[in-house]
């Protein structure tokens, strides 16, 4: 992520943050959006992120 | 002043004492606030000593005794509660300037239980600000220190909390961990720290950082302690929508029943990045000493252990999501390091989050593979020990990278205990991670280690 780049999610979202410390929440967003931006979502088989209710699962099956 | 080794004895112990006579809950109290008022200025562990309530307490539960009452083995134990547990009538301020001010109506649902089992309440321990922010110097809340050296971070969130129980200071705490803020400080601390599964431990009446990432939990010196005071927590409870129906088993009984024929699974992917070669040598000494006692270690691979950092991307949204309205209203009150952290969750779109939230699916069901094969992991808790003051203060400081959150990624059990020290006397730890709801496990591997050394036995002070 550019500092440009920032500087237009900052501005679509309506907030505001020093100038001095962009750079710093440019490499904390950078690092926490890297595993996302590097998921090709398509290659995958469909993960929701849904609750699930199953009622019996084995003990090793279940996430949360 | 009482003798020192009162003050690092073990919950089973101090009950055997209460009951044998040799020792009461007033006198034990007592002597806690007097090394409280002696050391804290110092440490700042606490916000708030609740001296009155702690006396009331103890007498409660000296009276408990007195008619022979001896079904809680927390009975008369004092405790601390992170202050971002809501405690009626007592000041309740998450570390933040927003909630100076703030006494709650009611009990959160973990306070109301360790009283309920005769903890004393000591007072409240101060956490990070919102548990996310550090407290600069100038902060309304001064930020606790690390008893091992005063100059260096005890970690965070549940700072006050693990100062307090590496000084001698309380029996037990209460820490809340959306990343490792109960591990974390367990390990810069050399103490026990336990984040259980996800919906084991309630969270009502505590203050949220994000929803899905939270987790509450016991914080001690020893694993049997964590034992005793997850015993008490755990729980279904109506009030918190992640709670879980799970039985709760004896998490004490099973402690002592050792590691043999046990599988430890080490992932040595991702958790060894940037680790300091100290903590690596402790951490692989602590593997040979599992060996020694009959486990059986193997490296493990998490395939999608490296988009584990798509946590952050969760965390940051969910925390803004919270914060929101009062960040826009009042963004004065929160200090600048929270205020930019949480303000970089508004910068995350929707899309982004979604596929955070996907990712942390494939990580879960990559975990619960592994956990088909071992019983339990084992990773560094943290990859570095304590940082100074100096270094976390400076403006480039960015957000460290742990390994704890993963295990809030996927809702696993996971426990910090001590393992070792560096040469400049700093603790090191070992986290040991299970399969949902099998902290018995997790704490009996941790317990089993624990006793065949003494890291645990060393103090500050």
């Amino acid at each position: 992520m550019t500092l440009e780049e920032l500087r237009d999610r900052m501005k679509a979202a309506r907030v505001e943050i020093a100038e001095n410390r962009l750079e710093v929440v440019r490499r904390l967003l950078t690092d926490a959006l890297r595993p996302i931006l590097a998921m090709d979502s398509r290659a995958h088989r469909t993960l929701e992120p849904a609750v699930t209710f199953d009622t019996v699962r084995s003990r090793g099956d279940h996430g949360q | 002043m009482a003798s020192e080794e009162l003050f690092y004895a073990t919950i089973r112990d101090i009950g055997a004492r209460f009951r044998r006579r040799a020792l009461s809950p007033v006198e034990l109290t007592r002597a806690h606030l007097e090394r409280i008022e002696h050391l804290d200025p110092k440490l700042h562990a606490f916000v708030t000593v609740t001296a009155d309530r702690a006396l009331a307490d103890a007498k409660a539960a000296e009276a408990a005794l007195g008619r022979g009452d001896i079904s809680s083995p927390l009975l008369g134990i004092p405790v601390g509660y992170k202050d971002i547990y809501a405690t009626r009538g007592i000041l309740t301020t998450g570390g933040s300037a927003l909630l100076a001010d703030w006494i709650p109506d009611e009990d959160s649902t973990c306070v109301t239980r360790l009283q309920r089992a005769g903890g004393v309440m000591l007072g409240k321990l101060i956490t990070h600000e919102f548990a996310f922010g550090i407290q600069f110097p100038g902060h309304r809340f001064p930020a606790a220190r690390n008893p091992w050296d005063l100059e260096r971070m005890p970690g965070g969130s549940s700072s006050g909390s693990g100062a307090a129980l590496a000084a001698g200071m309380a029996f037990g705490a209460l820490g809340s961990d959306t990343g490792g803020s109960i591990r974390g400080p367990a390990s810069l601390c050399g103490i026990a720290g336990l984040k259980p599964t996800y919906g084991r431990c309630s969270r009502a009446g505590v203050l949220t950082l994000s929803w899905t990432l939270d987790h509450t939990g016991p914080m001690a010196r020893t694993v049997e302690d964590c034992a005793y005071l997850l015993q008490a927590l755990a729980g279904y409870d109506a009030a918190d929508p992640a709670s879980s129906r799970e039985p709760v088993p004896d998490y004490v009984a099973p402690l002592g029943r050792g590691v043999r024929g046990l599988r430890v699974g080490v992932p040595r992917e991702y958790f060894f990045e940037g680790i300091d070669p100290e903590v690596e040598k402790g951490f692989e000494q602590a593997l040979a000493t599992l060996r020694q006692l009959g486990a059986a270690v193997e490296d493990v691979q998490i395939p999608s252990i490296q988009s584990a950092g798509a946590f952050m991307a969760i965390m940051l949204a969910e925390a803004f999501a919270y914060h929101e309205r009062d960040l826009r209203e009042h963004p004065e009150r929160f200090g600048e390091l929270l205020r930019e952290r949480l303000l970089a969750g508004a910068l995350i779109t929707g899309s982004e989050y979604v596929q955070a939230q996907r990712i942390r699916t494939r990580l879960q069901a990559d975990m619960s593979a592994v956990l088909r094969r071992v019983d339990v992991l084992a990773t560094p808790t943290s990859p570095k020990p304590a940082p100074t003051f100096t270094a976390v203060y400076d403006p480039d400081y960015g957000f460290p990278r742990g390994n704890t959150g993963p295990f809030n990624m996927t809702g696993l059990p996971a426990l910090a205990v001590p393992c070792g020290f560096t040469t400049s006397g700093l603790p090191i730890s070992i986290q040991i991670t299970g399969r949902p709801f099998d902290e018995t496990t997790v704490l009996r591997v941790g317990h089993t280690y624990e006793q065949a050394t003494d890291w645990h036995k060393r103090h500050p002070i």
